[in-house]
């Protein structure tokens, strides 16, 4: 089945193209966010002129003429609602015009499969850390197949809190990655570490951080800040491997970029001689092959929803979508 | 000294004091954090947990007696039984559960990983271990979190069991309840939906 996805949630506009579980483009655009992080409206006004052009770039790419698609999937949350409405018009656009059947797709279940996929896996415990998510998640069949939350964070998500931390210390994007590269210069100063039982927290964190900020060399705050988080997903992590009597544990979203963050996981895993894994970069960002991806298995089982009820849901809990 | 069984964060071994079998937990490093988070993380916890399982035992007496500590090591009482995660065809008295932890909240001690891989169940009842992520703490929100988790991870049914003999054993669980519902209720819990 030719499949387009179409990923909105955040900065990002990204369509994808699958068939048979292949991907066949991957293509994006995303909204700069400068010095002041994500203006909704703003990001939603930018998705919209570069809707079209993503799309024909896909199809370009996938070798393959709008007229030939065969399915449409969409982002319908978690994540920003002004920016998911794009991608959910786009895709009900081409599906109303081509008359194709459509399904709406949840953003953090297609980083999850995406990342089984690629990594091999049977039935991983699945680290899912983001910007806006943290979560440890496990495929549970009662009552329906759906994504079990283990663990997840009780504030902010890892990604925007080591992004505003880096506003904090006035980084230039892209923040993460500029923490990274200044932490491997970095000492440790003691900071405030939150874990319970399979839960975090890293709002005392980000403020004990950010007080320090001007107080403390940026590096030493960067190496302790990241230290520090990571260190309570690994343990949190460990934690749900073992309750669940897992054996395999894969990593995914954009926090997933992290090499120090993947070196920490694969020494817990290897400590327990558990398989980890986990996607390539492109999967991790947000993108609209995992949309896809997800949308075709979806649409062969015949769970595609009439146009009238695809909406879009800004808190769109992975553990209430359907997994097929 | 046998391995018992390897947590999370630390080694459970089978041993012998004064005749008696016994248990000693070794919070053994972990390679994936650096040095500095390891050990003070190790060494506090330690010590906290001593303290915690002693309190607890005082007032409900459901958790093994500490027969001493090292910087990293606790040495216990053996509780022999089954995990409540492993448990299958006994059945558990989840009211007792409730009641054991309404008990503990009374005199303050949260247990910080109150889930059924941390429960002994056996002849004589059921039994609370592992106290490594405890505190001692009149906080509520600690207190409701210990709920939360085990909400989380039993059947409702169970779990609706457990939490009204909880509420009938503890003077002010209304207060703990409460604070569960409303971290229930906190943002990520909530769903709407747009057009």
């Amino acid at each position: 089945m030719l499949v387009i996805g179409i990923e909105s949630s955040a900065h990002t506009f990204g369509v994808g193209i699958v068939s048979d579980g292949k991907v066949l483009a991957n293509e994006k655009m995303m909204y700069d966010v400068g010095t002041h992080g994500i203006i909704p409206v703003k990001v939603a006004e930018t998705h919209i002129k570069n809707s079209a052009a993503v799309i024909q770039s896909a199809l370009d790419k996938a070798g393959i003429k709008i007229s030939e698609l065969e399915g449409v999937g969409y982002t319908k949350g978690p994540g920003i609602g002004p920016c998911l409405q794009v991608g959910q018009i786009a895709a009900k656009t081409i599906a109303k015009r081509l008359k194709l059947k459509i399904a709406p797709v949840n953003h953090a279940v297609a980083h999850a499969e995406i990342t089984k996929r690629e990594g091999g896996f049977k039935d991983p415990i699945i680290l899912y850390v983001s910007g806006g998510n943290s979560q440890i998640l496990k495929i549970t069949d009662k009552p329906f197949r759906h994504y079990h939350i283990l663990g997840e964070t009780f504030d902010i998500g890892v990604g925007n809190m080591l992004d505003a931390f880096a506003r904090e210390i006035k980084l230039k994007p892209a923040w993460g990655s500029t923490v990274a590269k200044l932490a491997m210069e970095g000492k440790y100063i003691e900071m405030p570490y939150t874990v319970k039982g399979m839960d975090f927290a890293f709002s005392g964190l980000l403020t004990y951080a950010s007080e320090l900020a001007g107080k403390a060399k940026n590096e030493d705050l960067c190496y302790s800040i990241q230290e520090t988080s990571f260190a309570m997903l690994c343990e949190a992590t460990e934690r749900a491997l073992l309750l669940t009597n897992s054996r395999e544990l894969g990593v995914c979203g954009g926090v997933a970029q992290s090499n120090r963050l993947k070196e920490m996981l694969a020494s817990v895993c290897k400590e327990h001689r558990m398989k980890f894994g986990f996607a390539r970069n492109e999967y991790n960002a947000d993108n609209g092959a995992m949309i896809a991806f997800v949308a075709e298995r979806m649409l062969e089982k015949g769970s595609h929803q009439p146009l009238e009820k695809c909406d879009v849901q800004q808190r769109y809990r992975i553990d209430r979508a359907m997994v097929y | 000294m046998r391995l018992l069984s390897e947590g999370a964060e630390s080694r459970v071994f089978v041993t012998s004091i004064f005749g008696k079998s016994a248990v000693a937990k070794l919070r053994h490093a972990k390679a994936y954090r650096i040095e500095q988070i390891d050990g003070t993380l190790r060494k506090t916890r330690t010590k906290k947990e001593a303290r915690a399982m002693n309190k607890a035992r005082e007032v409900c007496g459901r958790v093994p007696a500490l027969l001493g500590v090292g910087k990293f090591t606790l040495y216990m009482e053996k509780i022999e039984g089954t995990l409540l995660k492993d448990v299958k065809n006994q059945r558990v008295d989840y009211g007792e559960i409730g009641k054991t932890l309404a008990k503990m909240h009374d005199a303050d001690v949260v247990h910080g990983d109150f889930t059924p891989a941390n429960i002994i169940i056996n002849k004589s009842g059921a039994w609370i271990i592992d106290f490594g992520l405890s505190d001692i703490t009149d906080s509520i929100e600690d207190k409701a979190l210990d709920l939360l988790l085990m909400k989380r991870s039993i059947d409702r049914k169970l779990y609706a069991g457990m939490e009204s003999a909880y509420s009938k054993e503890l003077k002010n669980s209304k207060l703990v309840l409460d604070r569960l519902a409303d971290i229930e209720k906190r943002g990520r819990y909530q769903v709407r939906s747009l057009a």
